[in-house]
Formats: structure tokens, C-alpha cells, sequence
């Protein structure tokens, strides 16, 4: 049996030995990933199988982080792997992400602004099973691209923009909640008919409350979204959406409920050279049926790759929950006491990042980067039961981030749909580590 | 061009606003209640308020810049301004929700949230000076005791603690016998409220339990029949319009020895020192078994906390938040009222019947406003953004 490999634009073939006939296949292609071997198969459009991973090493320095102080912090973040099996093309394919920020990241990363899942002011751990989903599409019409598809298990609900882990900057945007529905139990179907996505998902409300959970199996499709994309050119696309979340702050129900829209602007070109993203949120809460509070965010970013060096500027102003802290002042009460809070405060961050590729080979990259962000707040009710000012001691926080990104066959990976939802065309797919011809 | 007509549709969804009504002045026929003097509380939170003879205690709430909700000031009520006399700090605590002392002035106790939850146990024998005699804790408090009710049941003192659901851990009731008060003995408990149980109230060998969106429940305890403390018996539910079911009062007439009224406070959704919301419900208790919702107040703009009722006259004293304080005449037949004064479900709205007596503190700028205390002839009103405020009651009793 032979291999054939594409990297960098060399190709070369790899015979498997007598000896490696005792090994399954499938364990040496994941041992080669892991290694960083990077294929990719000729002349194929469906890959049988891909792995990738990333890892990201970073300081950050927060100014001031709280109460005046400022801190500085190191991590290792967003360590994940990603695989896709595709036994029979698109009929049936399962991709799933494995997150380990659960081990690396339990004390949550100094992101100014950021609040979700029972960490504030500092970004929470995903789940060890970030996305494991069984889709089956079919395509039909002469384009190629018209299709259906549905798909289950774990993942991504349809709404909103791509998860900021497949974007520019290594800090999220404070939006994450506003913006993406995720690690739960989904059931998806998609309709792409020429330049139009359609999709429809069920999935349970409730959030995840550790990286070791689950989704709450008597929460179950007790929430919904849709989400209407336009394709008009295939380095763009539009798209709305709506969701109906039943009590996600509250993993046994019977909290407060959540509405939420989106609607975005994504380009890129075609030799990805070059990215933009707009996009607006909105979130209310319901109280039964009445609307409570509302959280809006507004944000721009856009990212320019030259040679080897990139860079990135983002612009966000999102509005947070202000919550009752806990002893440690990074964490909020997972499920509130009841369904107030303690104020309501306005975010605007301007992000910028440098980063350069030193090495770029094989689906190997390792990117030193260097990111830079500058948060103002203030709270928009008043009397207020958080104010800035006092508690931060400004009301203005520098971060300064200085790290590595390390990624192995995830380059260009987008994280959110599935099937015929993904805009670009099938054989444009991931470009990630690729094993045919087992 | 269709794209973006559909995008604008969908960005224009759901548009709205929060801004409240400002819900400060009074209803119509209300007066203000005179303002007598101010405790200040600038670098804390303050949440609830007791009064035992001439000393006041308030508890604090979350974190105000940076300090946290982990004292209890002890105050100096007998002259017109309430003074300060001590502080006492209870060690890792973020919120101190509840206090009570016991009805013979000798113990105070307090519930801590989010330490593990807990109540702290101290002795009274110096009242502006209470010495811990322990903090009861165990795993079936954790993660926070929301509110802890003291009263006595056959001559017993317990301690009936609203416990706050966790991850993986429901909300629950704990029972606990104080009478050792160096060592307190869990007698009952139970996994009850949706997804809330924030108060009780116990008289007479009743508990009522505020069971947030289940609504109340009525429990025999000892009063009418098999129940105890150690037993309670499920006797009828009601659950309230709205829901939100936070905490009860049940209304003894002390002129009248009538004992048909529970007062329900609902508490909805707000944020600290800016809105508030939920009506104060009144279910006919004369059966146990089917209490029935007849009917409400309500006040545009803010929402009901805690009360106190002045029983001799029929004034329902009610924590209004950035209502401030309502008096509410709760005299005679609450259940009939002309057609004009109902709502569409047939419950009377005691606003429109004009029972609002009076509302303060007048004229001191915001407040938001956690508890109310009849003592001494007085009313101590807790107020999160002031501290303390003083206020004569209603002057004089309406017909």
C-alpha cells in the first residue's frame, strides 16, 4: 500500500512495510499526525481522514486586572485536536474537536470583559469533548454545491459567527456568549440551494458547568435556532440567525430564558490572504415572557497575511451581565441565586496582533504573535450595582499578550457548521492532514 | 438587495428598551412617611435588617468596589440617627443575606452565601458586641444559605434554611434544631423549589415554603394534624401569578383574630440600585388545602422584597427596592372589590382600591431598599445603596 503525500508543494510517496502490516492503518495515520506528517491526497475531493492540532502558548499582562492591581499570567491555551472521518464521503462523516483546556486553563485566562459559564473577566475552560457530530449530506443540482445534510451529537448549534478559536486573535472577543452556541447536544438539518443556506437545529438550552460535562440529558431539545446564510461570491457571505435558549444559566431549568440574533459579514479572498468579519448580537433575557435585560454587541475585525508576517485589528463593543462575585472575584455563582443582577456595563476594545510564521512546512506552523488590546467600560444603568471605575480602579485595562501559536494541519479551519452548511465548496474543505489510499 | 432587506428585518427584531419607569412617588392618597434619621453605608452593600430592642443589625451584600459582603454592622437605634457601634466580619463570606435574633434577644443569627454556606450562631448576652458561638455548616448547605428563619416550634428553637441550588445539587430545605445553640442538629430535609426555595414562613405550627416557580407550599408542622418539624406534611399549593415566589407573611388580624391572608412577595428580575420588579400576591389561606390568589398590588417601575406587618393596625410594610417603602392597608376583605378595581383574571389590584397608605423615604435620592423592620414603634428600612434609614410608621390608621 503506498501513500501519497503533497507538502509544500513537493510530493513524495511513502510504502508501507512488511513490518507495518501488523499495526492498523488507522493508528499509524494517527501516530503520523501526531507527528506532524502532512498529506494530502490527489485528485480526490473526500478525504477519508484528517487530524490536526493546535496548542498555544501565551503570557498576558492585565493592567489593571482588579482592584488596581495588575497581573501577569502564563498559559497554555486552546490545546485541541481535530479529526474528521469520512468513511464514505459526504454520505456520512464524523468530526470531532478535542479540547484540553479543562487540564491547561482550570483558573481561566485573564481576558478583560469576558464573562460565561461561572468565570468573569477571565475566559472559562471548554469542554474535553468540544464537538464530536455524525453528518450525512447529499448533494444534488449540477453546481455541486446544492445540497441537505443533518447532523448529531455534540457540537455547534446554528446560529451566529464561527467560533473565535478559528480566528484571528488568540484573546476572544468578549461577545463569545453573545455570538456562538456550542458544546451541546444538536440535531441539524441544512438545505443549501445555489447561494442560499438554510438551517434548523434543536439542542438543550443549558450550558456546560465544567469542562468535564455533559449536556443535560433532560434539557434535551428544549431550545432552537435557525440560521440563513448568503453566498454571493464565494470569498463572501451573509448571515442571520435567531435562537431560543430555555434557561442556560440554570442547569436544572427554570431560569431566566435567552432570545438571541445575529447577523454578520464575513470575507475572505481566495488565496486567504486576506479576512474581514462584521457582526451584530443581540441577547435578552425572559423572565417567563417578559423581556428583562438586553445585551447587544457590535464588532469588526479584520486580519492582512503577507508573506510571513500577518496582522490583525479588531474593534468590539459588547454589553456584559454584571453578576455578585464569589470569594475569588474571577468567578460568578453558576446558577445565580435569582434572576438579577448586579448591573450592566459596556465594553469597547480595540485588539491589534503581529505575528509572523517561522515555520511553515509540512502543515507545521509555529507562529510567534503579539497581541495588544485596550478595554474602556462603563456602566450604562445608574444607579448601578457595578461600577467600574471602583472595582477595576480605571476605567480603562491594557492587555498585553505575548505567545506562540503551534498548529499542525489546522491552518484555515473554520469551527460552527456542518454538511452543506459549510459556505465554501466541498473540495475546499479543511486543508489539514489528509489520508487516502488505506 | 433581498439579502440585505432580510438582514435588515432580522437586525430590527426584538428592538426595545430598559429603561424603567421611575417608581417613586406614591400612589394616589399616599403621604410620605417621615424620615427620621440615616445610618450610612457607603463601602458595603447593605442587605437585610433586624432590630432587637435598641440595637439594629444589618447585613451586606455581594461586592461594592472592593469589599465584599462579609460584615454585619451592629447599630445604636434609640436616638433619631442611627449610629454606628461595631462591625463584625464573617471571614470568606461574599454575602450575608440573612438575619434574625431569636424572640428572647439572646441569640442573632446569620446566613452566609457562597462560602460553603453556612449560619454563624452568635451569642447576644452583649448586644452591640455578639460573640460567635458557631458556624453550622455541612454538605447539605453548601453552596449558600439564602435566608435562615428562626422561630420556635413546641417551645423548640429551630432554624429553617433556604438553601441555594448548586451544580448538581438542587435547592433544598434544611431544618435544624438550635436549642444547643453550640450544636445544632439537622432534624429535616428535603429537595424542594423551582429552581428556587428563598424564604419560609412558620407561625403557629405552619411552614410556608416560597418555592420561587412552584409558588408556596402549606406544611403542616405541628399546628393541625400528624406533622412536625422532623415530618412536615404537604397540606396545598398555590402557585402565584408570575411566579417568582421569594417570601411569605402569614397575616394574623390581631383585631379581628382572622387568619385568612398570606402575603407573597415575588421577586423579578432587576438590577441593584436601578429597577426592580414583582407584585406582592395575597392568597386566601382559610383552607389549607386549596389556597386560592385574590388578590395583588403593584407598583409601575419597581418590585417587592421583604415585609413587615404591623398586625395591630393591618399596614403591610413592604421592601419596594427603588420603590422605596410601601404602607399598604391590608384591613377587611381583600378578595371583593368593584369591577373597575380587578384585574382581567378577576383578582383585585389594592392599588387601584387606593390601599397604598404611605411610601419614603421621600427626597433622598435613589434607594433600593432590601428590608423593612417594624420595632419600637419604629420602621427600619435596609437600603443597599444607604445603609439604614429610620421612619415614623403610618401616623394614623385608616377607618
Amino acid at each position: 500500500m503506498t501513500f501519497r503525500f503533497t507538502t509544500g508543494g513537493r510530493q513524495f510517496e511513502m510504502r508501507r512495510s512488511p513490518a507495518a502490516k501488523l499495526l492498523p492503518l488507522h493508528l499509524i495515520a494517527a501516530a503520523l499526525a501526531l507527528f506532524s506528517v502532512s498529506a494530502r491526497a490527489q485528485a480526490q475531493p473526500a478525504n477519508l481522514f484528517e487530524i490536526g492540532a493546535q496548542a498555544i502558548g501565551v503570557v498576558t499582562r492585565e493592567s489593571p486586572a482588579i482592584h488596581g492591581r495588575t497581573l501577569t499570567e502564563g498559559y497554555l491555551t486552546q490545546p485541541a485536536i481535530m479529526a474528521q472521518l469520512s468513511p464514505w464521503g459526504e454520505t456520512l462523516s464524523l468530526k470531532t474537536t478535542l479540547n484540553f483546556e479543562g487540564a491547561t486553563l482550570e483558573r481561566g485566562e485573564l481576558n478583560a470583559g469576558i464573562a460565561g459559564e461561572g468565570y468573569i473577566d477571565r475566559r472559562h475552560p471548554h469542554t474535553y469533548l468540544h464537538e464530536l457530530a455524525a453528518t450525512s449530506a447529499w448533494r444534488f443540482g449540477s453546481d455541486a454545491v446544492s445540497g441537505v445534510s443533518i447532523t448529531a451529537g455534540k457540537g455547534f448549534a446554528p446560529f451566529g459567527t464561527d467560533d473565535p478559536m478559528a480566528r484571528p486573535f488568540e484573546k476572544y472577543p468578549i461577545n463569545h456568549h453573545l455570538a456562538q452556541i456550542l458544546e451541546r447536544a444538536v440535531a441539524i438539518g441544512a438545505l443549501r440551494a445555489g447561494r442560499w443556506i438554510v438551517e434548523a437545529g434543536a439542542f438543550n438550552g443549558d450550558e456546560p458547568t465544567g469542562a468535564g460535562d455533559t449536556p443535560n440529558r433532560s434539557r434535551y431539545w428544549d431550545s432552537w435556532s435557525g440560521r440563513v446564510t448568503f453566498v454571493p461570491w464565494p470569498q463572501g457571505e451573509f448571515q442571520a440567525s435567531y435562537a431560543r435558549l430555555k434557561s442556560p444559566e440554570n442547569p436544572s431549568g427554570g431560569g431566566a430564558d435567552q432570545r438571541k440574533q445575529s447577523a454578520s459579514v464575513r470575507l475572505e479572498d481566495a488565496q486567504r490572504s486576506g479576512y474581514a468579519l462584521v457582526e451584530w448580537e443581540r441577547t435578552s433575557d425572559y423572565d417567563r415572557s417578559t423581556r428583562t435585560f438586553t445585551f447587544n454587541s457590535l464588532l469588526a475585525e479584520t486580519s492582512a497575511k503577507y508573506d510571513r508576517l500577518s496582522g490583525a485589528l479588531r474593534f468590539e463593543r459588547t454589553d456584559r451581565p454584571d453578576e455578585q462575585r464569589l470569594t475569588d472575584e474571577f468567578r460568578t455563582a453558576i446558577p445565580a441565586t435569582d434572576v438579577s443582577i448586579s448591573g450592566r456595563s459596556r465594553w469597547t476594545i480595540i485588539s491589534a496582533r503581529l505575528a509572523a510564521s517561522l515555520v511553515d512546512a509540512r502543515s507545521f506552523t509555529v507562529e510567534p504573535f503579539l497581541e495588544v488590546a485596550r478595554a474602556r467600560m462603563k456602566p450604562t444603568f445608574q444607579p448601578s450595582g457595578f461600577d467600574p471605575r471602583q472595582f477595576y480602579g480605571s476605567d480603562r485595562i491594557w492587555s498585553l499578550s505575548l505567545g506562540t501559536k503551534l498548529m499542525f494541519g489546522m491552518s484555515h479551519m473554520r469551527m460552527g457548521r456542518y454538511g452543506v452548511a459549510i459556505a465554501q465548496k466541498p473540495h475546499e474543505r479543511m486543508g489539514g492532514m489528509n489520508m487516502e489510499g488505506m | 438587495m433581498r439579502s440585505a432587506i432580510v438582514i435588515a428585518s432580522l437586525l430590527t427584531l426584538g428592538c426595545g428598551s430598559d429603561n424603567p419607569v421611575d417608581p417613586r412617588g406614591g400612589g394616589a392618597g399616599s403621604v410620605p412617611l417621615n424620615l427620621v434619621g440615616n445610618g450610612g453605608v457607603s463601602e458595603r452593600f447593605t442587605g437585610e435588617v433586624w432590630v432587637s430592642g435598641s440595637v439594629a443589625y444589618t447585613t451586606t451584600w455581594g461586592t461594592r468596589a472592593t469589599a465584599p459582603g462579609n460584615a454585619v454592622k451592629v447599630w445604636d437605634v434609640s436616638s433619631a440617627v442611627p449610629t454606628l457601634v461595631d462591625s463584625v466580619i464573617v471571614p470568606g463570606a461574599t454575602t450575608l443575606g440573612d438575619i434574625q435574633a431569636t424572640d428572647d434577644g439572646q441569640l442573632l443569627i446569620v446566613a452566609t452565601e457562597r462560602t460553603g454556606g453556612s449560619i454563624m450562631i452568635y451569642s447576644l448576652a452583649d448586644p452591640v458586641k455578639p460573640q460567635l458561638i458557631t458556624q453550622y455548616s455541612t454538605p447539605l448547605t453548601f453552596p449558600g444559605v439564602h435566608t435562615a428563619e428562626v422561630q420556635r416550634v413546641n417551645g423548640k428553637l429551630y432554624a429553617f434554611l433556604s438553601i441555594d441550588p448548586g451544580v448538581g445539587s438542587p435547592a433544598r430545605l434544611v431544618i435544624v434544631d438550635i436549642s444547643t445553640p453550640a450544636a445544632p442538629v439537622q432534624v429535616f430535609t428535603a429537595v424542594m423549589g423551582s429552581p428556587y426555595v428563598h424564604d419560609v414562613f412558620v407561625r403557629d405550627g405552619i411552614l410556608f415554603t416560597a418555592l420561587w416557580n412552584d409558588g408556596i407550599t402549606i406544611w403542616d408542622i405541628g399546628g393541625v394534624g400528624g406533622g412536625s418539624v422532623a415530618n412536615p406534611i404537604a397540606l396545598g399549593n398555590v402557585r402565584t401569578v408570575g411566579g417568582d415566589v421569594h417570601n411569605v407573611w402569614w397575616f394574623h388580624n390581631a383585631t379581628t383574630g382572622e387568619k385568612r391572608y398570606a402575603f407573597v412577595g415575588e421577586e423579578g428580575f432587576g438590577s441593584v440600585g436601578f429597577s426592580s420588579s414583582g407584585d406582592i400576591h395575597v392568597v386566601d389561606v382559610s383552607n389549607f388545602a386549596t389556597p386560592r390568589e385574590v388578590a395583588f398590588y403593584h407598583l409601575d417601575g419597581a418590585g417587592t422584597h421583604n415585609f413587615s406587618v404591623d398586625e395591630a393596625r393591618g399596614i403591610l410594610y413592604a421592601a419596594y427596592y427603588n420603590g422605596g417603602v410601601r404602607a399598604i392597608d391590608v384591613k377587611g376583605d381583600l378578595s371583593s372589590c368593584e369591577a373597575v378595581n380587578k384585574s382581567p383574571d378577576g383578582r383585585c389590584d389594592l392599588a387601584k382600591m387606593g390601599r397604598e397608605l404611605a411610601h419614603g423615604p421621600d427626597g433622598v435620592g435613589p434607594v433600593y431598599v432590601w428590608g423593612v423592620k417594624l420595632a419600637g414603634g419604629d420602621l427600619y428600612a435596609s437600603d443597599m445603596l444607604n445603609g439604614i434609614w429610620k421612619l415614623r410608621t403610618v401616623p394614623v390608621a385608616p377607618d
